[in-house]
């Protein structure tokens, strides 16, 4: 089509879009600014109110927040340039002023009025300087659980992945592994976790174990499902283009599966994450899940909720890793937006 | 090849002899006789065209042919030998396209050969086939991105760039509409006669059966038989409009009593 110039999706959106008046558009400069208002006021509450009782605050908090301030301002200038960036922010922005004021709610409850008492309610800034104290240990948590999670959800990706196949494509096999996994599939596999740590030789193979059980129990029920549901008219093209045996499966079976595939590799990250937390806080001595109960039997409530924070931290990176992966390899898919 | 012209001679036959098939239902024991002993004698560089209503057994006689099922009785014998089960050089074009959703177009069309491991050799002859049907745009897109004009179009060159001794079409042109169809009408003739292989067309439109190809099998309902074999005898191009394409349009007609 030469001559015609090329249009982007975001100018088709913008040509398409009704027109905002003046009084709209300067609205929307306002709200994408939001955030950065509502930061500010938390950063002067938290300075300037004074503190209840003997309550007693550091910098560490300052700096957080100020840095949750220099990005959405830093958001707010790129998206000055950038209308795209400005209208991701524009619909973030409400939500993004809500965290800060619901930071700013809590800090007031806790540490300004003592509302929400101690020990049970610290205030962000001693949970964080919590955190930083015991950053080496925590780190070490971190990496003895990540380690366990990863063992148990390769080991269970890989035989589930293994099994589904086999499972979808050959009716024998069907007839052996079907029955276990109607029977075992509807039980939790952190149900296990009581008799695997009494019988495995030591305690991280059990926990090993249990994370890669129901790892590869929503894998290769996935898998077998996607496998089976084959258009058979791909086959029948394929084989009239020359597509023989292995490269049936290969070629047809595992494309058209691979959708299923992922959803079955999410959905086994979680259920990966749960029987890790459940492992370590019933048995294995390493790990996130077991230092929230080792500080919580010391009643270190700030510790334990730091721990908290970088669990959640941690499953919504790999979450977002594995969705992200996942759009990549299905970008032939329609998109439904 | 196409370079060769019109003079190839390869001398491939085919040959259906006295085939019937018949379906099982999963569900009852009923039994469904799709064709009836079916006899034919295909020479190379014939253009047949297979006609019928429907339900009369015409994919059966493709996918037959195809190898994807095996007959109940009778055999089928290409250049005399008897054909065993799937094979590149028996090309079918499904009525519905069944791209795969998966690949972009350019994948699409290049399957075959990477598949059979000639991509290497022949990747020219898929930037050649994807311009031919006017698509070049189109080659990174995904099948769901394309009209389905757009997508028979590729579903047909899928398979041309086999260049396969027997070209199976079943209903190839009935999701078109009329001015793409003409187009792709004389595309398929320029290939065919480009390489005087076989090329054996389902079709529901009678015009379409004239216009193409060099004799019309006129197929009758339950079971599946044919009822009249029509040598078309006139020059290409076809005019649609001259007194003999109107008389064998008469004929076909007649045949299935209309
Ligand atoms: N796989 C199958 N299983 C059972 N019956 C079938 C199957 N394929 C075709 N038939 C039956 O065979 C007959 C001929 O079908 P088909 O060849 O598709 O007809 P046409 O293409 O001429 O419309 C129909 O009665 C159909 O129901
Ligand atoms: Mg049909």
């Amino acid at each position: 089509m030469e001559g015609v110039k090329k249009l982007t999706r975001d100018d088709i959106l913008e040509l398409e879009a009704k027109p905002k008046s003046k009084v709209e558009k300067a609205l929307d400069y306002v709200i994408a600014f939001l955030p950065t208002l509502f930061g500010i006021a938390h950063l002067l509450e938290y300075l300037l109110i004074p503190n209840h009782g003997m309550n007693k605050h550091t910098k560490i908090y300052t700096y957080f927040i100020g840095i949750l301030i220099a990005v959405v301002f830093t958001f707010f200038i790129v998206g000055l340039f950038n209308k795209k960036v400005f209208a991701k922010l524009r619909y973030k922005a409400p939500f993004y002023s809500f965290v800060f004021f619901l930071l700013m709610a809590y800090d007031y409850l806790t540490l300004k009025t003592g509302i929400l008492m101690l020990p049970y309610f610290p205030w962000v800034d001693r949970i964080l300087n919590a955190a930083w104290s015991d950053r080496a240990y925590l780190l070490d948590c971190v990496k003895n659980s990540l380690i366990l999670l990863f063992t148990g959800y390769f080991i269970g990706a890989t035989t589930g992945l293994i099994t589904g196949i086999l499972c979808g494509y050959s009716k024998k096999v069907s007839y052996w592994v079907s029955p276990f996994m109607k029977l075992l599939g509807p039980i939790p596999s952190t149900t296990w976790i009581p008799v695997v740590m009494v019988i495995a030789s030591s305690l991280f193979k059990g926990a090993v174990f249990i994370i890669a059980l129901g790892v590869w129990f929503s894998v290769t029920l996935a898998t077998m499902t996607g496998i089976r549901n084959v258009n058979k008219d791909y086959f029948d093209a394929a084989k009239t283009l020359g597509a023989k045996g292995t490269q049936l499966v290969t070629r047809i079976a595992l494309p058209f599966a691979l959708p299923n595939m992922l959803q079955g590799l999410i959905q086994g990250m979680s259920s990966a994450c749960t029987a890790l937390l459940v492992a370590e806080m019933l048995g294995v001595e390493s790990g996130l899940g077991w230092y929230i109960t080792w500080q919580k039997s010391w009643a270190e409530f700030a510790k334990m909720y730091a721990a908290i924070i970088i669990i959640c931290i941690t499953f919504i990176t790999v979450n977002w890793l594995l969705t992200k992966i996942k759009r990549a390899l299905l970008k032939w898919q329609e998109e439904v937006d | 090849m196409a370079g060769g012209g019109g003079l190839v001679a390869s001398n491939c036959t085919l040959q259906l002899k006295g085939v019937s098939k018949s379906f099982t239902r999963t569900d009852s024991q009923e039994i469904t006789t799709a064709i009836d002993n079916i006899n034919l004698d295909v020479k190379d560089g014939e253009f047949i065209s297979i006609v019928g209503p429907s339900g009369c057994g015409k994919s059966t006689i493709l996918r037959l042919i195809a190898g994807l099922i095996p007959p109940t009785e009778g055999s089928i014998l290409l250049n005399g030998k008897p054909i065993n089960g799937t094979s590149p050089n028996r090309g079918l074009v499904f009525q519905e396209p069944t791209l795969f959703p998966w690949l972009t177009v350019e994948d699409n069309v290049a399957f075959s050969l990477k598949i059979l491991g000639k991509y290497k050799e022949k990747k020219k002859e898929v930037d050649r086939l994807i311009e031919l049907v006017g698509l070049s745009e189109f080659r990174n897109s995904y099948p769901h991105q394309l009209s389905g004009g757009m997508a028979q179009r590729v579903a047909l060159i899928r398979t041309m760039i086999n260049e396969p001794e027997v070209f199976l079409l079943d209903e190839p042109l009935g999701a078109l509409d009329a001015f793409t169809r003409m187009n792709m009408q004389d595309e398929i003739l320029s290939m065919w006669r480009a390489n005087k292989h076989i090329v054996i067309m389902v079709t529901h439109d009678i015009d379409e059966a004239i216009y193409m190809s060099s004799r019309v099998v006129i197929m009758a309902p339950r079971p599946g038989r044919i009822k009249k074999d029509l040598i078309i005898d006139l020059p290409y191009p076809r005019n649609r409009m001259s007194d003999e394409f109107i008389d064998y349009r008469k004929e076909i007609m007649e045949n299935l009593n209309f």
